[in-house]
């Protein structure tokens, strides 16, 4: 109905481009970005094996076996070789990547929702609740982020949910910057004036008005946040922070696989192969995102 | 002219709309520890009533406080002070049934056609949104949206479901007029509805609004710099400098004899279609002096020939509302004994 | 302008005292007594009061945030819980090791990074443009630790070229800038160069492809203005948005220094930091973290008051 009612005088540059079929448009030329398409299959081939670990697996992750340490990679049964005990690396970074994309998506996902939240509230109040929020949110830029991540996770101790913990204060301040950035460009529109003269409630303004006006360019700029997440969240377990041995996780590896450097270097170096293409994929494919919406970095 | 049906003995009535004693002033502090703070007194002192039916215009240039008027109205932006009551209600207080009652009764159209519009709603859902805000189920709201929208010259079945970039910024004007509609309310205020329109759809706007305004039992405050649009609409006119209320009166005599030296002076700048009336140059010297640091007693004097001691040492306030066919006017050359060396000469 | 530097410069206070706060936080608001992580297991309970009191431990938190605060500021960081020596002295030699290992990466980090981005940006579309844009890429997704572990074997395990690990031959703790010293600092100082270099070279090359693109070039050259003058002017336009990349890198550069460090046991902030968290000696990490962050405060300072200096638009705070 949306393109056969359009009316004889359009704007220029605007014709037939509904909301739905920008989204279309936005798939089309994904389509035809061949550096997305390679980095959505590889990324996909490696959370798909996260997810189906168990079925993709071929061994225990933990099972050791001292008497095949620190096999290369090729070796008989051992695709990607033995780690210091013994134990498979594939199956390991199978099992690995679990924990590892759980650390580095969970935090954005937070993240996000507590960003966005925080900087809409501010955005759309004004005034003095602005500068509360903002100016808190200040102080955290006054740190970098990996010290603030490390600062707050040895404050913490390490564990999982401190990971994920750490990372989400320090994203949460960029995050609601850039919404809150947006939301003031918006609030400052007319439509929103005439919202509010229609006395519907705050909520009902910002959910129906707001929202959607805003949130695409913070969800894009959220998911530019996920390849930073992989780096620090492997980089909290590689200084101990995080997961502790045994489990599988790929900063945890490489660091107890540290001193197998000297032995079988490669083997050594896998884990964090695996962080660097999942952070370059992650990347690749944002960037696409961002160039086939044409928003500008 | 196309004024209103509205009984022309208008000062029998009890007026829909009352603004006492309005203010807004607009900080703005510079600095670091705030010491400098510039104060824009955007609107100071402003009494005025609107009729049931009428058509009310405000006029003045750039800066002059009409849109802020507007928003105090609406409180859009909170007044510093003063009384606005609405169909009897005092609805300057913060209760929500006071708040209730002005969004009922009062809406506003806006100038900026495409930025009243939400980019993601059809004019359909925008159109919905006021009735169903007020309550109404969302077949109830769809019926009076379709009806409102019908009304405004925008066939529901084409444009109910057609994005705001998708259609010309004319239809933009018509839907944000049918939104505003939808809540039927009694008074729309309109911010310069037609500025950003083409001559020739403005014509076609001014033409509606009038036809909606006897259709739908309307009174309106129309806010505007341009005159001729003014002349054609509007029953009375208010006058704004530099945020005060300079002259009150029926479109008519206003038009014809204007007595304050501001209003002259826009007058006169009118361009007429009749070739014999050849355009006078305004004479009014000078540049808009800064809202921040108004000129002290009458704002206008810096630019005023007439101006004298006494207009920079008091307010002129705005004279009593005469008879039908008499001007409100603040200017010390009104009144006798003023102070002015033509106190009361005007008053011929 | 001045003006600009003072109001820069008071608005630093606030940033400041709340950096404190949050430094004095962070430790305190650790689980777990940090008492009876250092005392031997079997100490008892009175053992415990009594050196939690000594230590002034057992106050409300406003209070030994002031105590701390008023110490702080004269240079008293208070004294190691592992191994009773000053904290500050500990804290600012580490700091200056770190610096040292800084100075070799950021001349890398800028050099290279504005190299790649300036080709980048001048010969847009072409093959260089699209080698660099991947480098670019990659640099700004390696995890900077396992570069470092990579350039170890590479280097080190492979071929026996650079040291794997150390600051300086022997057990030297003293630095001098030659040759037998400087080796150590390569490695580490390109693993953490190359993650600043590549988000150099991308601001850079998205800056002098904006300038270059200006009608404002087109007409000099027009003109018969020489590339070199066209340079000149690409280099005034892209210098405010470049100094302020490089300001910030060299921020992150100095807080996340604390990765690279520990691969290479290079005695740094970061590797005190490092350190300290595992031992949970309190005042160590207090006066790292504070460090670290006044540094970085400070960095963003100069960072601001050297693009007012270049930049007059900026000056309107």
């Amino acid at each position: 109905m949306n393109e056969s009612a359009v009316s004889p005088n359009l704007d220029a540059g605007h014709i037939g481009t509904s909301k739905n079929s920008r989204f279309r448009e936005t798939l089309y030329r994904l389509a035809k970005d061949w550096v997305f398409i390679v980095a959505s299959v590889v990324m996909g081939a490696i959370l798909g094996s996260a997810i189906l670990a168990p079925l993709v697996a071929t061994h225990d992750p933990l099972s050791i076996s001292i008497l095949s340490r620190l096999q290369p990679i090729g070796s008989e049964g051992h695709i990607l070789g033995t780690d210091e005990l013994g134990r498979d690396m594939y199956s390991r970074l199978i099992y690995g990547a679990r924990l590892s994309l759980a650390m580095a998506l969970l935090p954005v996902f937070f993240a996000f929702g507590i960003g966005t939240g925080l900087g809409v509230a501010a955005g759309y109040f004004g005034g003095t609740i602005n500068s509360i929020i903002m100016r808190s949110i200040d102080v955290f830029f006054a740190f970098p982020s990996v010290l603030l991540a490390i600062a707050i996770s040895g404050a913490l101790g390490s564990s999982t949910t401190n990971v994920i913990l750490s990372l989400v204060i320090v994203f949460v301040p960029p995050i609601s910057r850039v919404a809150e950035s947006r939301t003031t460009e918006v609030v400052g529109l007319e439509y929103i004036d005439a919202a509010r003269i229609s006395g519907a409630s705050d909520f009902t303004i910002i959910r129906v008005h707001l929202f959607s006006n805003i949130v695409g360019p913070v969800f894009v700029y959220a998911s530019s946040m996920i390849s930073v997440s992989i780096i620090l969240a492997s980089g909290l377990s590689f200084l101990g922070l995080g997961v502790k041995p045994p489990t599988p996780e790929w900063g945890v590896m490489l660091n107890t696989l540290r001193n197998a450097i000297y032995v079988q270097p490669w083997v050594a170096a896998l884990p964090g192969c695996f962080i660097f293409v999942s952070s370059l994929c992650f990347n690749l494919i944002s960037d696409s995102i961002r160039t086939a919406m044409d928003i500008k970095p | 002219m196309k004024n209103s049906n509205a009984n022309k003995a208008l000062f029998n009535r009890d007026p829909i709309l009352k603004v006492t004693g309005l203010n807004k002033v607009f900080g703005r502090s510079k600095g670091f520890f705030g010491k400098s703070t510039s104060l824009v007194q955007a609107v100071t002192d402003v009494d005025f009533e609107v009729y049931p039916g009428e058509t009310l215009a405000i006029v003045g240039e750039s800066g002059c406080g009409k849109s802020t008027t507007a928003r105090l109205i609406l409180r859009l932006i909170e007044p510093d002070s003063g009384n606005i009551i609405v169909d009897g209600m005092d609805i300057s207080k913060n209760d929500a049934l006071e708040l209730k009652h002005l969004r009922k009764s009062v809406q506003m159209v806006f100038q900026d056609s495409y930025a009243s519009l939400n980019p993601r709603l059809t004019i359909g859902q925008a159109v919905m949104f006021g009735p169903r805000t007020l309550g109404l189920s969302i077949v109830k709201a769809r019926e009076i949206a379709r009806e409102t929208l019908s009304n405004v010259g925008l066939d529901p079945t084409r444009f109910e479901g057609l994005f705001p970039h998708q259609i010309s910024g004319g239809q933009r004007q018509r839907g944000n007029i049918a939104r505003s509609l939808a809540f039927r309310p009694k008074i729309v205020v309109m911010d310069e509805p037609l500025s950003a329109l083409d001559k020739s759809i403005e014509a076609q706007v001014v033409n509606l609004l009038c036809d909606l305004r006897d259709q739908y039992n309307l009174t309106y405050v129309f806010i505007s710099h341009d005159l001729n649009v003014v002349q054609y609409i509007a029953d009375r006119v208010l006058v704004m400098y530099l945020g005060k209320v300079v002259e009150i009166g029926d479109v008519g005599s206003l038009f014809s004899n204007p007595r304050h030296p501001y209003t002259r002076a826009l007058m006169a700048s009118v361009p007429s279609r009749d070739p014999k009336i050849r355009t006078q140059s305004a004479p009014i010297m000078g540049d808009l002096p800064s809202p921040i640091n108004p000129p002290s007693g009458c704002r206008f004097r810096t630019r005023c020939p007439y101006a004298e001691d006494i207009c920079g040492a008091e307010v002129p306030l705005l004279t009593p509302q005469k008879s039908a066919g008499g001007n409100q006017v603040a200017c010390h050359m009104e009144k006798i004994g003023s102070g002015h060396s033509k106190g009361g000469i005007l008053d011929e | 302008m001045i003006l600009f530097i003072l109001k820069r410069v008071l608005y630093t206070l606030p940033i400041t005292f709340a950096v404190s706060i949050v430094c004095f936080l962070l430790v305190h608001l650790a689980p777990g007594d940090p008492v009876s992580a250092f005392l031997p297991p079997q100490a008892s309970a009175e053992v415990i009061a009594a050196v939690t009191h000594e230590l002034g431990l057992d106050r409300p938190l406003p209070i030994q945030f002031l105590h701390w605060l008023s110490r702080v500021v004269v240079g008293d960081f208070g004294v190691s819980i592992a191994n009773g020596r000053d904290v500050f002295d500990e804290v600012i030699g580490a700091f200056s090791n770190s610096l040292i290992l800084a100075s070799v990466a950021i001349p890398l980090a800028v050099a290279f990074g504005f190299a790649l981005g300036a080709i980048s940006g001048y010969c847009r579309g072409t093959l260089v443009d699209r080698i660099s844009t991947v480098v670019a890429i990659g640099g700004v997704s390696v995890p900077h630790y396992w570069l470092a572990i990579v350039l170890v074997i590479i280097f080190a395990v492979e071929n026996n070229i650079l040291p794997a690990m150390g600051a300086g031959p022997g057990d030297s703790r003293a630095w001098s800038w030659d040759w037998e010293h400087l080796r150590f600092a390569v490695l580490p100082a390109v693993s953490m160069a190359v993650v600043p270099m590549s988000i150099i070279a991308r601001t850079v090359k998205a800056v002098v492809a904006e300038v270059l693109s200006q009608e404002f070039v087109r007409a000099l050259r027009a003109k018969g203005i020489g590339s070199f003058r066209v340079f000149i002017h690409v280099v005034k336009n892209a210098a405010p948005t470049s100094i302020a990349v490089v300001g910030v890198q060299v921020g992150y550069l100095l807080g996340g220094s604390i990765l690279i460090e520990t691969v290479f046991s290079w005695p740094g902030a970061g590797y005190l930091l490092n350190i300290a968290i595992f031992q949970r000696d309190l005042p160590i990490l207090q006066g790292t973290i504070l460090v670290l962050a006044m540094f970085f405060v400070f960095t963003n300072l100069l960072v601001d008051v050297l693009q007012a200096a270049i930049d007059p638009r900026v000056r309107r705070y």
